[in-house]
């Protein structure tokens, strides 16, 4: 009877462990940080997958075992308990959580633990778009971009209401509360693009709420900076295109002069060549004023007025005058 | 009992009702004639009082939807409810008209029509309840399925993003509020007087004005869709300052909790009133089953934490109505704060949905598995042990909301400690059923289906309560898969086992066992494959409450939308069940299962008035298998109880 029921347990536990195990259940690691937790969820899985095989193999053992036959009137066993049992089943998994919730605390320490070097970003969250300003480098930008085994501190703040920064790669979240100003400490230890979410319900827009963090080496970083303080200087259609692209534009938007490929508001290639200057500067600041057929309203922010200086805003017009003229 | 203590006071109270009146003063006499009339006129000086003081005080504008909205919803409900007569006796003895104590016109039920009007007996109360929550389980099951249908491939298909962020909301605050909350109060009102051997609840009226008041707070949910804006859209969490910006359809949010919340408060308190006082002789608390047990658990953290949901939509409607700052940032409102209070309530709430369905399944797995339920003393310790640390994790929900840095590990600590009384609850179970003869009844299959459904949902619940996993996990579908795995697999699983136990004392008819069979299966299948690939998709980093989604997790959403529907089609197949057998199954006897609890000791349906003797309980609620042993025996025969049962039951 014991052999029966622990040769069930071995094989579900070990069926489950496999399943664990091979199935990629989260996608490849890109932080420091996320390294912690995902050695935190190997324990979690270890601890919840045995105490998953004995469930399991006890319950489908006595389902088996002792079924009453059709006609059986006769009553079980009249076992009213055994103390010693029911100490062990309250001791182990007491135990059993005690050490996640150590190793648990101790992850959380060191993830928080932030280094005299780090580089600070402050990120901007409004419905429904995410801005990145670089202060030491004077650089606002749409998409994250950061270097590669370079730990960053993020400071957080929302313009309305509430939003949270995910990165799945990274492991790490934080909501962004209007009113506070929220921290995240990551170091990316892997060069990539990779999605960056915003996971609590903000509106209408939300799931279009996303954008790109990219994590380069440092010469490439070193490249983006360079390019993005010439492109500043230079002004006109260079500008244009930038604040474009660091606006996150592309990410509703078609316009294939910038690369951008997004199918959330109107194709920028098909609409803008009907539209004269004036339209689309209004567009951009007022964008719920007059909608496009097929469209619904409160989508796009209403922010970029405020975020995008006059200078930027005049060459982003002119830009998206002259990419889509031919 | 009540009756007694009721019947001191006034000195006129003539037995007999009086007449039924006739013509125009059929009017007068509390019913739906009457709310006819009495809901239109309290519409219509709520609208006149806004209106008016707004046009006094030259306010524009004079029409200011959000305005009537709040007082609509206030006073509207009272006129019906003094209309269909919810509170006459009170405005009798108020007003020093002869109120009668011992007028029992208004209890039980005679024909289908006294299930419609105000009824003090627990029994059609339970049947009201049960009735009207089932009612609201069809319509927000409904509404997943739109969003089922939405997800189905990634891209808009049939609703915009209000629609679709309205469909969301309203179908966890209907499921929630309107479904498992009430249900519970469903099954507990048929149910626990007759398993404490009382003749009714201790305060019949307050009763059937707690139940009058769901479908109010329901009604007020569901006509958020018609109004301009659409639906509250904020999730069921409605946190602000979102739930402060939407549209006006968030007030229907709002007021309908205070409703369903009230309802919800009046009846834990009957609970507690009716399970402290009037348990039979004999009952003392080491002899309730736990069903009791868990009921008087669960009331009392209805009492102690669901004034807080209701002050949490209090200040968010003050906010919106009134312009005070509670929850607004740049008024030095605080956001967070609002995510505290709700959840003082809203994780207490997780128990409160499934403490009971725990209850339900002790019941049921000591009855089918023939034996006494295993450690019973530790089992009610352990429903303590969750009452207390209930209310000492509720951050766990804030874990990245940006709350207090410092107070993120001692919620992780009590959150990983409360698998501790649910883990011994879990293996009670499972050696309950140990050297047992265990008989596959449909209600067993949902008993033996929800305890490994809810294991895995306990165990998701381990990584959650982990701060660091849970930094990843957080508002991710891994959540969904989560709260599905403990209010679906978990309460709603309990639900339907509680549903088939107790359908025959409640009907006196026999339900179907081949179809119960056949809806257990249909849905434990469709079930996990609805729900067990969201763990998936939203480790790998889909969140909730998005109405598109990337491509990468178009397979698995469409194979969750195909279990979803199965789901559905599972739901038609109860319905019919219980409607058909309702009406036509085979009569039940009144103890089909050869249990030993009291309910089963009295003919299915019961007496009006439960009991022709008081029961004298002699010992434990579970003593299967013990020779001789009895948990109830009734004076005057002394029959013991059980034995004439036997007979032909199967």
């Amino acid at each position: 009877m014991i052999i029966q029921l622990a040769v069930m347990g071995v094989v579900i536990g070990a069926a489950s462990m496999a399943a664990a195990l091979y199935i990629p259940w989260l996608p490849d690691i890109g932080s420091k940080e996320g390294g912690r937790i995902d050695d935190l969820y190997l324990l979690a899985s270890i601890i919840c997958l045995v105490i998953f095989a004995i469930v399991a193999s006890v319950s489908i053992y006595a389902v088996i075992k002792f079924r009453a036959r059709p006609d059986d009137e006769e009553d079980g066993k009249p076992i009213h308990g055994h103390t010693g049992l029911e100490i062990v089943w309250t001791i182990i998994p007491a135990a059993l959580v005690t050490v996640i919730a150590i190793f648990s605390g101790v992850a959380l320490v060191k993830n928080e633990d932030l280094k005299a070097d780090h580089r600070l970003i402050e990120v901007k969250a409004a419905q429904f778009a995410w801005s990145f300003t670089y202060p030491d480098l004077d650089i606002t930008t749409g998409i994250l971009r950061v270097v590669e085994g370079e730990q960053i501190e993020l400071r957080m703040e929302s313009e309305d209401v509430i939003h949270s920064f995910w990165v799945p790669e990274w492991r790490l979240k934080q909501d962004v509360v209007p009113g506070t100003v929220q921290r995240l400490i990551i170091t990316p230890t892997r060069t990539g693009s990779f999605p960056l979410i915003c996971t609590e319900l903000c509106g209408l827009g939300h799931a279009t709420m996303r954008t790109t963090a990219i994590v380069l080496s440092r010469e490439d970083f070193d490249t983006w900076v360079a390019e993005q303080q010439q492109a500043a200087q230079a002004g006109g259609a260079a500008e244009g295109k930038q604040a474009f692209v660091n606006a996150g534009c592309g990410g509703c938007h078609v316009l294939a002069d910038a690369g951008g490929t997004g199918q959330v508001g109107p194709d920028l290639d098909k609409v803008l060549p009907s539209l004269d200057a004036e339209f689309i500067r209004a567009s951009i600041v007022d964008p719920n004023a007059d909608v496009a057929a097929g469209y619904q309203p409160g989508v796009m922010p209403e922010t970029y007025g405020d975020q995008l200086s006059t200078e930027q805003l005049d060459a982003l017009v002119d830009y998206l005058v002259e990419a889509t003229k031919g | 009992m009540a009756v007694d203590v009721l019947e001191h006071g006034h000195g006129a109270h003539p037995s007999a009702p009086p007449a039924a009146p006739r013509g125009l003063r059929r009017l007068t006499r509390g019913g739906w004639l009457r709310a006819l009339w009495t809901t239109p006129l309290a519409f219509g000086l709520a609208t006149a009082l806004v209106t008016g003081a707004r046009a006094a005080a030259h306010w524009d504008p004079v029409w200011d939807l959000q305005v009537l909205l709040t007082v609509w919803t206030i006073v509207t409900p009272l006129g019906f409810l003094a209309g269909l007569g919810a509170f006459d006796y009170w405005a009798y003895w108020i007003s020093g008209r002869p109120a009668r104590p011992e007028d029992h016109s208004g209890h039980g039920a005679d024909s289908w029509k006294d299930y419609f009007r105000v009824n003090t007996d627990h029994k059609v109360i339970g049947v009201q309840y049960l009735c009207t929550t089932f009612s609201f389980y069809a319509v927000a099951g409904l509404l997943a399925l739109f969003v089922r249908a939405e997800l189905a491939n990634p891209g808009a298909q049939f609703v915009d993003t209000q629609g679709f962020n309205g469909l969301v909301s309203a179908h966890a605050g209907i499921m929630i509020f309107l479904f498992i909350v009430p249900v519970f109060a469903g099954f507990g009102n048929y149910v626990i007087p007759l398993m404490i051997g009382a003749p009714d609840m201790a305060f019949p009226r307050l009763n059937a004005v707690s139940f009058w008041l769901l479908p109010i707070g329901g009604g007020i949910m569901l006509a958020g869709f018609l109004l301009p804006g659409g639906q509250f859209a904020a999730g069921w969490t409605n946190y602000p300052p979102l739930a402060e910006v939407n549209p006006v359809g968030n007030l229907m949010f709002q007021m309908g909790v205070q409703w369903a919340g009230a309802s919800s408060i009046l009846t834990a308190l009957n609970f507690l009133v009716t399970i402290i006082t009037m348990r039979a002789p004999g009952m003392t608390f080491w002899r309730m089953p736990l069903l009791v047990w868990s009921n008087f658990v669960t009331s009392l953290l209805v009492v102690l934490a669901t004034p807080f949901i209701a002050g949490s939509q209090f200040l968010l409607l003050l906010d919106r109505v009134l312009h005070t700052n509670f929850f607004v940032a740049p008024d030095g409102g605080f956001a967070i704060g609002y995510q505290h209070i709700f959840w003082f309530y809203s994780h207490p709430a997780v128990y409160i949905m499934i403490l009971p369905g725990f209850g339900i399944i002790s019941e049921i797995i000591s009855v089918f598995a023939r034996k006494p339920i295993f450690g019973y003393r530790l089992m009610a310790i352990s429903l303590v042990g969750i009452l207390i640390l209930g209310f000492s994790v509720w951050a766990h929900h804030m874990f990245v909301a940006g709350m207090a840095p410092w107070l993120r590990i001692p919620m992780m600590v009590t959150t990983l400690l409360i698998a501790v009384p649910t883990g011994i609850k879990v293996f009670s179970w499972l050696a309950t059923l140990w050297e047992g003869r265990i008989h596959f009844k449909t209600p067993m299959l949902w008993a033996l289906g929800f305890v490994t459904m809810f294991v895995i949902g306990g165990l998701s619940g381990i990584y959650l309560g982990s701060v660091p996993i849970d930094q990843h996990a957080s508002d991710t579908y891994f959540v969904v898969a989560h709260i599905h795995y403990v209010l679906f697999g978990g309460s709603v699983f309990t639900i339907f086992a509680a549903a088939y136990y107790w359908f025959p004392k409640m009907t006196g008819r026999m339900y179907d066992e081949r179809l119960g069979k056949l809806h257990f299966w249909l849905t434990f299948v469709a079930f996990n494959v609805t729900f067990f690939p969201q763990h998936y998709v939203g480790l790998r980093g889909m969140p909730r409450r998005v109405a598109d989604y990337a491509p990468e997790f178009s397979d698995w959403n469409m194979v969750s939308s195909i279990g979803a529907f199965g789901l559905g089609a599972a739901t038609l197949i109860f319905f019919y069940n219980m409607i058909v057998s309702w009406r036509h199954g085979e009569r039940a006897p009144s103890n089909p299962w050869r249990a030993l609890t009291i309910e089963w000791q009295v003919s299915s349906p019961p007496p009006k008035f439960n009991f022709d003797e008081i029961p004298q309980v002699v010992g434990g609620p579970y003593e299967y298998g013990v020779p001789g042993a009895r948990h109830a025996v009734f004076d005057g025969a002394r029959t013991p109880v059980g034995e004439p049962e036997k007979v032909g039951t199967h």
